[in-house]
């Protein structure tokens, strides 16, 4: 059975764990690879204008794998941490993708939730398998390979690999090799690490000679205390990770600058926003750039801003920039 | 201590029907306005819900009419409305008022603190007369929805424009006055009467159901009057949500009478997982609309609105299939009254048109959703 996994969403966190665990079933697993304008337009057009932009996206992945496939793999994640959700739009994911499809191709949905209970889940993943195979040993072992391939892609974000070279497995390409200047990228994953719709800010940054500090490369343990001050609970499991590293990193000064990723129209991001911006302010924190992108966001004006951005934070730090240098000669 | 919450339909009966019972001060904000709404923008998060924008324009404006204790409820999601209050609360301070947000959350492991900021605010009253004032406010929170129910059902059959909207604004006055169990059942007699009173005519009418965000079907400032406006054009209106179902989340929903399980069951074929806030309700109840021989549907959703964006992606499919026409009004502070007018003016003549072709036995082709 070839299954289709779009590259969209949530595949910027899942994708290792979900293609190793259907290719060591047996299944042939295609992706859709890498956002291309193509697809971004066919998602635009397609999905309904009020989505958010991460969600167009993955539309377009969608009718990306229409005709190549004979299912699609779209995991229903609820819950990925007990007492906190995920966003709503991924609570209706493979409903919105069997709306895409219109009914083509049938959607494959395995419902993850740890509100439930870790039996449950178990259940979910071994009734996914058991539409590939009938071997339940196989199945468990299919399961824990992929596990740790997935640990293993974590540690490497962790490190500081973008999620490019840590799909495949590259370990050189550091984002953080201690150049003098250092910002944090702050943002859902399908926020940062989707290099068509951040229109490649990491390897731009990058070849400015700024390192970059992700949300995945905060330490696990500053992020939860800086949540534990809050006075309540944020209560979306990935919100919960940007608001702790944008928080961790202002306290203790991990960066020289951060920059807030939020596509249009995000829900989630557009309340934690707000935490985040006055909490940085009393904290009389780092500069912060929320930068905004949608569809229409245009390249010149976005790396303008970014430009801008980060002379401000070299001229604050005492660096001239290479292009004040050359002036002054 | 003055205590104050945000508009939400006909809210404001029953919260204050709680303090008068109580004899405890409160300040009711001004009714909403555009003055609210520009507020709400002016201070609130560039694309944050609509709802979180008026709320925080009624709460700047209870601010300064004078109240210093503002209530909210708060929760745990998966939707924003659970997080509002938090960040009303910082954007306010930021703004530079003076006051306290008591945050009243419901979930079992924040009970002891809910109930140790319920006895701040109920200023040494009984334990006893406010469990009474609550139960008696509910009663009539109960009245009212059905009194509304009633004038959607007959609105569109008023020989005089407004009239039941007239008579609907003295009963809830009425109701409000109530002061016993006794009173309020003789109140209950006389506006049912009023309501059944206001001079009719035959009229052709269509039937349309409302579905969509819970704030924006209940709020007839800011939906641009939609209940009244289908109502005005010929359209018996029934809702999917009543203030009832929030105040006491049962999940049987007396009013519009559609159990939780029956609307999840509905929506199956289509949606097939709880997404927070309206939006397994709106497809599930659009449904149970076309199960119930309704000639359309009418589905308010605020922009940006993460349950009802599924729903309005959803909702297409379920026109489709089931041959019912549905009008996504996707509403915020840009929204013209006059745009939405000349919209639901054409979807009631669909409508219309398409009951007509069925009466008559003609084969009506499938619309697509507009
Ligand atoms: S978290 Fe934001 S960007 Fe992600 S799916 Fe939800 S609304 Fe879209
Ligand atoms: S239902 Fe919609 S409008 Fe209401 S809080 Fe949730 S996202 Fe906001």
């Amino acid at each position: 059975m070839r299954v289709g996994i779009p590259g969209g969403l949530l595949y910027f966190r899942y994708g290792k764990l979900w293609t190793s665990f259907l290719q060591a079933l047996g299944a042939e697993v295609v992706e859709s690879g890498e956002t291309t304008r193509s697809i971004l337009s066919s998602g635009v057009s397609k999905a309904e204008n009020e989505s958010c932009l991460p969600v167009k996206v993955f539309y377009g992945h969608v009718l990306a794998l229409r005709d190549k496939v004979d299912a699609i793999f779209v995991p229903r994640l609820v819950s990925v941490k007990k007492g906190t959700h995920t966003c709503p739009k991924m609570l209706g994911l493979p409903d919105l993708a069997r709306a895409a499809v219109e009914d083509k191709v049938p959607v494959i949905a395995p419902t993850i939730n740890f509100q439930e209970g870790m039996w449950a889940n178990y259940r979910a993943v071994y009734s996914l398998g058991r539409l590939f195979t009938r071997d339940p040993l196989r199945i468990v072992r299919a399961g824990l390979e992929a596990w740790s391939e997935h640990r293993l892609y974590l540690e490497r974000l962790t490190l500081g690999l973008d999620h490019r070279s840590a799909l495949k497995g590259e370990t050189e390409d550091l984002l953080c090799e201690g150049r003098e200047l250092r910002i944090g990228v702050i943002g859902h994953h399908y926020n940062v690490y989707d290099t068509f719709t951040t229109m490649s800010l990491l390897d731009r940054l990058s070849s400015m000679g700024v390192d970059v500090v992700t949300a995945d490369m905060v330490p696990e343990e500053l992020k939860r205390r800086e949540l534990r001050r809050l006075p309540k609970d944020i209560y979306w499991s990935y919100e919960q990770e940007v608001a702790g590293a944008i928080l961790a990193c202002t306290r203790y000064r991990l960066v020289d600058g951060i920059i807030f990723m939020i596509s249009f129209p995000c829900g989630p991001d557009s309340i934690i926003r707000v935490l985040c911006e006055q909490e940085n302010r009393r904290m009389g924190g780092v500069p912060m750039l929320s930068l905004v992108i949608d569809e229409h966001t245009g390249e010149g004006g976005f790396l303008t801003r970014i430009e801008a951005f980060v002379d401000m934070l070299r001229r604050r730090k005492g660096i001239a920039s290479e292009v004040r240098e050359a002036v002054a000669v | 201590m003055k205590i104050s919450w945000p508009h939400m339909g006909s809210l404001e009966f029953v919260m204050s029907s709680v303090f008068e019972e109580l004899g405890l001060d409160y300040v009711l904000p001004p009714p909403s306005s555009q003055r609210t709404l520009e507020l709400g923008t002016r201070y609130g998060p560039e694309f944050a819900c609509f709802p979180l924008k008026t709320t925080l324009g009624n709460f700047i404006e209870a601010i300064e009419a004078g109240a210093d204790t503002l209530i909210m409820v708060a929760g745990k999601g998966p939707c924003r409305f659970g997080f509002y209050a938090e960040t009303q609360r910082r954007i306010l301070e930021d703004a530079g008022y003076r006051f306290r947000m008591v945050m009243l959350e419901f979930e079992p492991n924040k009970l002891p603190a809910t109930i140790r900021k319920l006895k701040e605010l109920k200023q040494g009253r009984p334990w006893r007369s406010v469990a009474w004032a609550i139960k008696f406010a509910l009663s009539k929170a109960y009245l009212i929805d059905r009194l509304e129910q009633q004038a959607l059902h007959q609105r569109c059959l008023d020989r005089e424009r407004g009239a039941t909207t007239k008579a609907l604004e003295r009963c809830y006055r009425m109701v409000w006055e109530a002061d016993s169990y006794a009173s309020l059942r003789k109140v209950e007699q006389e506006a049912f009467g009023l309501l059944q009173n206001v001079p009719r005519e035959e009229r052709e009418t269509v039937k349309v159901g409302i579905v969509g965000e819970f704030y924006l079907v209940l709020e007839p400032f800011f939906n641009l009057g939609v209940e009244e406006q289908l109502g005005n054009l010929g359209a018996y209106v029934e809702r999917s949500v009543y203030l009832t179902d929030w105040l006491r989340p049962s999940g049987n929903n007396p009013v519009a009478g559609q159990h939780d399980r029956e609307v999840e069951e509905a929506a199956r074929p289509y949606l097939t997982h709880f997404v927070g806030g309206e939006g397994l309700r709106s497809v599930g109840a659009t449904v149970l609309y076309h199960r119930n021989g309704y000639d359309g549907v009418v589905h308010v959703m605020p922009f940006t609105c993460m349950p009802e964006t599924i729903a309005k992606s959803i909702l297409p499919r379920v026109s489709r299939d089931l041959g019912i026409p549905v009008l996504s009004l996707v509403i915020d502070e840009m929204t013209g009254k006059a745009g939405v007018a000349t919209r639901l003016e054409a979807f009631v003549d669909l409508a219309r048109f398409r009951r007509r072709a069925r009466d008559a036995g003609i084969d009506y082709s499938l619309q697509p959703a507009f």
